[in-house]
């Protein structure tokens, strides 16, 4: 069981690290980078908090490996505000419709947005559901984050014709 | 020293509230939306092992035998422990009822399936899973104790051998002449219902990370850990340690619903740090460990109730017999779920006299811990499908045989046979707010529409009572006598007239801190973010219990707002030496300190506190030159439980009314719920926003209890859920759109009229569900008397039907 | 719940792959997108000594459409095939049972290969191939064979499959162009594992009579189960009157010893494969109607 070495880009941030193959991407995350903010809820794929960004595409980082995470680019919830401390227009919907109470799924149910939003930020209330049916909350029972989403898509589409106008 | 705190919003000393009352952005989101919070899981300590534990595969078995030299080699291990070391350096787990408890780590035998046999302290948590692997346990299996009720025939194989008996507790308490009210009544329905183990769940895990220094003996516990000041002391007794060597940090945590009661891995991995020569020891539950044996499974129970009824369909008597399977021990606490009903035993109701027959059991099951709600959830579902049991009986709507049985609002404050108190209410204003907003007379031409058509649809129409601000006293007929709770506040003010409060417990998502900081800053007239709070461990926070029994927004309050007052106080004698006059010509008004019929004699919060850090030599003489104030909050005239359990314990008694529709999948047996509406009177709304995401939040979890959540074991006490594939949340797809309404009584006994509510909707939510279901199986002769009504179990009442299939 | 000690190797061509899982003296299992083998990795169910991923294979990811059958790559991820117009025309079946996999975030990774060679009892992948004749194409040490999806399932989570074997491809015959489907199942939350499931294919002759049935069910047990005897005694039928009802009553009375678990006894799954059979059948009966009068002049 010898170490692999991997080369991944997290947060726009390139790294070089010896693993051990068994090593999950969500520890790797959490552990070795110190990258905190993707958390743990269930290691077995249900739950959504440990999802993250790889190559542009939310997936669970508890169900992947952080050898598989080679040559890949990572975004993890650090990522999302800006480095002035602005928050992100989707946190800032989350923030601002109660999308969150304990916030320990947080992280994991923005990047699932985030994802949702890139692709098609005008999406129907049916996608947008296909998508936050995979993330799990305890805390909110969902109405606050399906309100947090329509505003985010909002958000993000007015800074789309800002950009585009710009 | 008694202390005003003030009763109403009017008496706070601003013109004009900026923030109490107002849908308040939360101050704890930046940090939780940026990843920044430090969860348990993010401690990292210096020197730091993980520890990971070993368990019982088998419900009931005895350990004739462990080897753990093999892991003590491993690679990265530092320390081993077993059952040996528990004997040596623990006590038996303190339980409800008292005499229950085991140690940590089991030593003669294992008790339910997960119940911890051994630990691993090392190097990473993938070694000291590596290490349990190599450790083995010669188990002879012994026949498990599964139904309560076999669990209680005198040939039982024994949970705990040396209690000679399964039964924890067996008692009746009657209150007021309930077999004559029975005799009396026009009618009396009885049936009997069956409300399966289901628990808390949080996103977040237990976890903790322990120091026990073994020369010293002090302790330190990070966690995410409702009650820092219990745990403490848990731990304390635990290890048999004097409490004061006992130091607890709580981390914000993700979420707990009572359901963070991680209690034995805690105190396990003490053990191991005091076997490491003192180093911190993480340990994380995993989900399958939490599913399988961790402090989340509540409500294991069977009913039988009956209900007693005059001819002005007024009910004259209510009578409840419970069996409640606690599993193997009682250190979860999972009894104070039995005993808290007392509280609110006959609901919203006048029914004058009422008894119940209740008796604890131990069997081969993880002990029950409290959940959200804490017992009441399962009783109301019982008194609610009573009370439709009874209106259809008697040919009465549902809504309007409510009606006729609610407690008038003259008669509050208002005491319940089983003793407690009511501080206020408008039960019929939130009836018909409710049925107003779900449009029920509507509902009712759209249900009998759909009839016709053969469709299975139901409509309910529950209430409930929410009791708020809990005391120890509610817990007394189940071995927990003490009362008062405690929670208190330190502010302080700077040279620069920056606020900072000081309080003993952490986060878990109720936006407390950004309720305290509209608090100090409406009653100094601050910005919000003038205000900063600050959550001290347990050596040096003020006395502190934290959330739990719908307290803490009502306990906080009156603690910050009893030490804004003492600093008003304190502040106003300085104002009055510096502005020479007597201290009660000071009065504090829009943040000046002014002296009363002076125009222009007056000084800032600010300009004071500078004076006392800076200048203590102006002070008037016996004035403690710290501009800062402490106050310690305990509810109000709680009294000390009566022989049969009747006390004033909690302080304040939240309703609602909920109306809900189902349809029912006649091929599938699946309930839909297709309108949810509900009305709920909670006092004055501090923070808006918060208490509605409370209100959304626990009606998930209610709707869960009602359609989804169980613990399964098998005839064998096999636990059949330990994934989140089988144990099943409900996801934004199960969770119906809510329109709601709110009346506000405000309570005459709380700080600002505030009553609890943290708890909230998942009192009414099932019993609300459950009465639609019922509703719609009503026509077709069968009726639903297990929770969760989930798709096998109404499909097999449809199949028993007479109805269409 | 941690993995247990593994290797991990990332193999560029097949018959590298090939010969690392062909290593007799070690348990080599390949690893695809992890979906259902991590979960078992985590809770250490599963414990290889060495993965192999198939992931730094070129090639193994697309979805060609080669007339008569669309050839879809083993690792390409069920995001690909809900995403794609071809799969979604030609074979629509298949497209709706992808939207039916999990949610979003499972189907970024998890692939086509990988439904397949795990062949849980409970997932659609399995029920669609054999309903619609797929074939396997696998590589392993003694070369490339077909395996078709009848003969592919053999037991719970257990496929045809030899050592060392892997599949690269799925062979999926097209909807023919008055087939109708129909894809019904029962889970009791959107998103998880089916109770149970059909998915059915049906052809009209000239007299809207059913020419050609097929119902395969999923998750009553531990393979797609096909019931080749009711199919039979549908054939011939105008789908008309109690026909559904009857189609169901036979299905359900067809189904030997279906599962029993935590969320259903073998009673409710065999009402339920007979409910679901019936509402498959009635989906595909009206797509064939359409297809059929759109096919029409
Ligand atoms: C929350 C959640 C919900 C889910 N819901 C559903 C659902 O509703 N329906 C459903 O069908 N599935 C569901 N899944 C499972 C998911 O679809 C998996 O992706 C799929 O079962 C396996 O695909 P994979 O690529 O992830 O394979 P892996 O997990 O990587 O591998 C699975 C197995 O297949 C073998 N394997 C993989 N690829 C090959 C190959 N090319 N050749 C030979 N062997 C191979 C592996 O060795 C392993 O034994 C769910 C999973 C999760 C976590
Ligand atoms: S922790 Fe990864 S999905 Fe729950
Ligand atoms: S906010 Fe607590 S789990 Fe979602």
């Amino acid at each position: 069981m010898s170490k692999a070495q991997i080369h991944v880009t997290v947060n726009g941030t390139v790294y070089e690290a010896a693993v051990e193959p068994r090593l999950t991407l969500a520890d790797f995350l959490r552990g070795d980078l110190n990258l905190t903010g993707t958390h743990v809820g269930c290691e077995h794929g249900v739950c959504g908090a440990c999802t993250v960004l790889v190559d542009g595409r939310a997936v669970r980082s508890c169900l992947m490996l952080a050898v598989q995470a080679d040559g890949r680019e990572i975004a993890t919830v650090e990522s999302l505000a800006a480095s002035d401390g602005r928050l992100h227009p989707i946190q800032e919907a989350f923030a601002e419709e109660h999308g969150l109470q304990c916030g320990f799924c947080t992280p994991g149910f923005l990047l699932a947005v985030h994802e949702l939003l890139d692709h098609n930020p005008d999406p129907t209330e049916e996608l947008i559901r296909d998508v936050l049916g995979g993330q799990l909350c305890r805390c909110t029972g969902y109405q606050s984050i399906l309100r947090a989403v329509h505003l985010a898509a909002a958000k993000v589409r007015a800074v789309r014709t800002a950009d585009a106008h710009a | 020293m008694a202390i005003e705190i003030p009763n109403r919003l009017e008496d706070l000393p601003v013109e004009e509230l900026r923030w109490v009352g107002r849908h308040v952005r939360r101050r704890e989101d930046p940090s939780l939306l940026t990843g920044r919070t430090e969860f348990i899981d993010d401690v990292v300590l210096p020197g730091m092992l993980h520890c990971a534990i070993l368990r019982s595969p088998f419900p009931h078995a005895r350990i004739t035998g462990i080897d753990a030299t093999q892991a003590e080699a491993a690679p990265g291990v530092t320390a081993v422990v077993t059952g040996a070391d528990a004997q040596l350096w623990c006590n038996p787990a303190r339980t409800a009822p008292e005499g229950w408890g085991t140690l940590c780590l089991a030593t003669d035998k294992v008790r339910y399936v997960g119940e911890p046999v051994a630990a691993v302290a090392a190097s990473s948590r993938y070694l000291a899973e590596d290490a349990l692997e190599l450790i083995e346990v010669d188990y002879e299996p012994l026949d498990p104790v599964v139904d309560p009720f076999a669990a209680m025939d005198p040939e039982s194989p024994l949970v705990i051998e040396d209690k000679g008996t399964n039964v924890m507790l067996q008692r009746v308490f009657t209150w007021g002449e309930v077999d004559r009210a029975l005799a009396e009544a026009a009618q009396v329905f009885t049936e009997s219902f069956r409300w399966n183990r289901l628990g808390a769940n949080p996103t977040e895990t237990f976890g903790a990370v322990c120091a026990w220094d073994p020369l010293t003996l002090d302790l330190t516990v990070h966690g995410s850990i409702q009650s820092p000041s219990s745990f403490g002391l848990g731990r304390a007794a635990d290890l048999g340690i004097p409490s004061n060597k006992v130091n607890v940090k709580s981390h914000p945590h993700g979420g707990s619903f009572g359901g963070k009661g991680g209690a034995r891995g805690a105190t396990i991995a003490c053990l191991l740090s005091r076997k490491a020569d003192g180093k911190p020891v993480k340990w994380i539950e995993d989900r399958t460990e939490y599913l399988t044996a961790g402090g989340s499974q509540a409500w294991d129970r069977h009913y039988e109730a009956s209900l007693a009824v005059d001819e002005d369909a007024r009910v004259t008597a209510l009578a409840v017999t419970l069996v409640d399977d606690l599993g193997a021990t009682g250190e979860g606490f999972g009894a104070i779920s039995a005993a808290k009903p007392l509280a609110a035993f006959t609901g919203p109701y006048t029914i004058p006299v009422a008894r119940y027959d209740l008796t604890l059991v131990a069997t081969n099951k993880v002990p029950a811990s409290p959940y959200r709600g804490m017992g009441p959830p399962p009783h109301f579902f019982v008194l609610e499908q009573m009370m439709d049991i009874a209106a259809r009986g008697l040919a009465i709507d549902p809504a309007e045989f409510r009606r006729r049985n609610f407690i008038p609002p003259d008669q509050f404050p208002y005491t319940i046979p089983s003793g407690n108190e009511y501080d206020s209410g408008s039960y019929e204003e939130v009836l018909d707010s409710a049925l107003d907003l779900a449009g029920y007379e509507e509902l009712r031409k759209l249900q009998a529409e759909a009839r016709t058509e053969g469709r299975i649809v139901g409509v309910g129409v529950a209430s409930a009572i929410e009791p708020g601000v809990f005391d120890w006293n509610a817990y007394a007929i189940v071995g927990m006598p003490q009362t008062g709770v405690p929670e208190g506040a330190t502010v302080s003010v700077d040279i620069t007239g920056m606020i900072t409060v000081r309080v003993g417990f952490a986060l878990e998502g109720q936006g407390q801190y950004t309720l305290v900081s509209q608090l100090v800053a409406d009653y100094f007239a601050v910005e919000m973010d003038a205000v900063r709070v600050v959550q001290l461990d347990t050596q040096s926070a003020p006395p502190s219990f934290g959330p739990g029994g719908s307290r803490l927004g009502v306990a906080i309050s009156g603690a910050v707002l009893g030490a804004c007052r003492r600093l008003a106080e304190k502040l106003a004698a300085v104002a009055a030496g510096l502005l020479r006059a007597e201290p009660d010509e000071i009065e504090l008004r829009d943040g000046r300190f002014r002296v009363k019929g002076r125009p222009g004699s007056e000084m800032g919060v600010a300009q004071l506190a500078g004076t006392m850090l800076a200048r203590s030599d102006l002070l008037p003489p016996d004035i403690d030159p710290r501009p800062e104030a402490t106050h310690v909050w305990t509810a109000p005239g709680r009294t000390a439980a009566d022989e049969e359990g009747r006390a004033k314990s909690y302080l304040t008694a939240a309703q609602a009314v909920h109306v809900v529709m189902v349809e029912i999948d006649p091929d599938t047996g699946f309930v839909e719920i297709v309108k949810y509406a509900l009305a709920d009177d909670c006092g004055t709304r501090l923070n808006p926003v918060v208490v509605e995401g409370q209100t959304e939040g626990s009606v998930a979890q209610g709707i869960g209890a009602a359609l989804f959540e169980e613990y399964v074991y098998d005839d064998r006490a096999q636990p059949l859920t330990t994934t989140f594939m089988d144990y099943l949340t409900p996801t934004v797809n199960d969770v119906p759109a809510l329109d709601k309404a709110v009346v506000v009584t405000p309570s005459p006994f709380t700080p600002l009229g505030a009553k609890g509510c943290g708890e909230g909707a998942i009192h009414t939510t099932p019993a609300a569900v459950m009465c639609a279901v019922n509703d719609a199986l009503a026509p077709l002769g069968v009726m639903a008397r297990e929770v969760p009504a989930s798709p096998h179990r109404v499909w097999e009442l449809l199949r028993r039907s007479e109805g269409p299939s | 719940m941690k993995p247990a000690p593994l290797d991990y190797a990332a193999p560029t061509s097949l018959t590298e792959a090939v010969t690392l899982l062909s290593d007799g003296d070690r348990d080599c299992i390949v690893i695809a997108g992890g979906q259902s083998l991590m979960p078992m990795l985590n809770m250490r169910l599963a414990r290889p000594d060495l993965l192999v991923d198939l992931s730094r294979i070129a090639d193994l990811d697309y979805i060609r459409d080669d007339g008569a059958t669309l050839a879809i790559g083993a690792m390409t991820t069920k995001r690909a095939v809900e995403h794609s117009a071809v799969v979604a025309e030609r074979q629509p079946l298949l497209h709706a049972a992808t939207c039916l996999v999990g949610h979003p975030q499972i189907r970024n990774r998890g692939t086509v290969g990988g439904s397949l060679a795990h062949a849980d009892p409970a997932a659609e992948y399995p029920a669609v191939a054999v309903a619609t004749d797929s074939e396997m194409r696998v590589l392993g040490p003694a070369g490339e064979r077909r395996i078709g999806a009848a003969d592919f399932f053999v037991g719970y989570l257990t496929t045809a499959l030899a050592p060392g074997e892997v599949i690269v491809e799925v062979i999926v015959p097209v909807l023919g162009a008055g087939t109708g489907w129909g894809l019904a199942e029962f889970s009791r939350r959107h998103g998880d594992f089916a109770i149970a499931g059909a998915a059915v294919t049906v052809e009209l002759d000239s007299d809207r009579c059913c020419s050609q049935v097929r119902i395969v069910l999923f998750g009553v047990a531990a393979t797609p189960v096909r019931l080749a005897q009711v199919e039979d005694l549908l054939r011939g039928e105008a789908p008309e009157g109690d026909f559904y009802r009857r189609a169901g009553e036979a299905v359900s009375e067809a189904l030997d010893q279906p599962l029993s678990d935590v969320q259903a006894s073998a009673d409710y799954r065999r009402h339920l494969a007979g409910v679901l059979s019936r509402r498959g059948l009635a989906e595909a009966v009206g797509r064939a109607a359409e297809r059929a009068g759109r096919s029409r002049p």
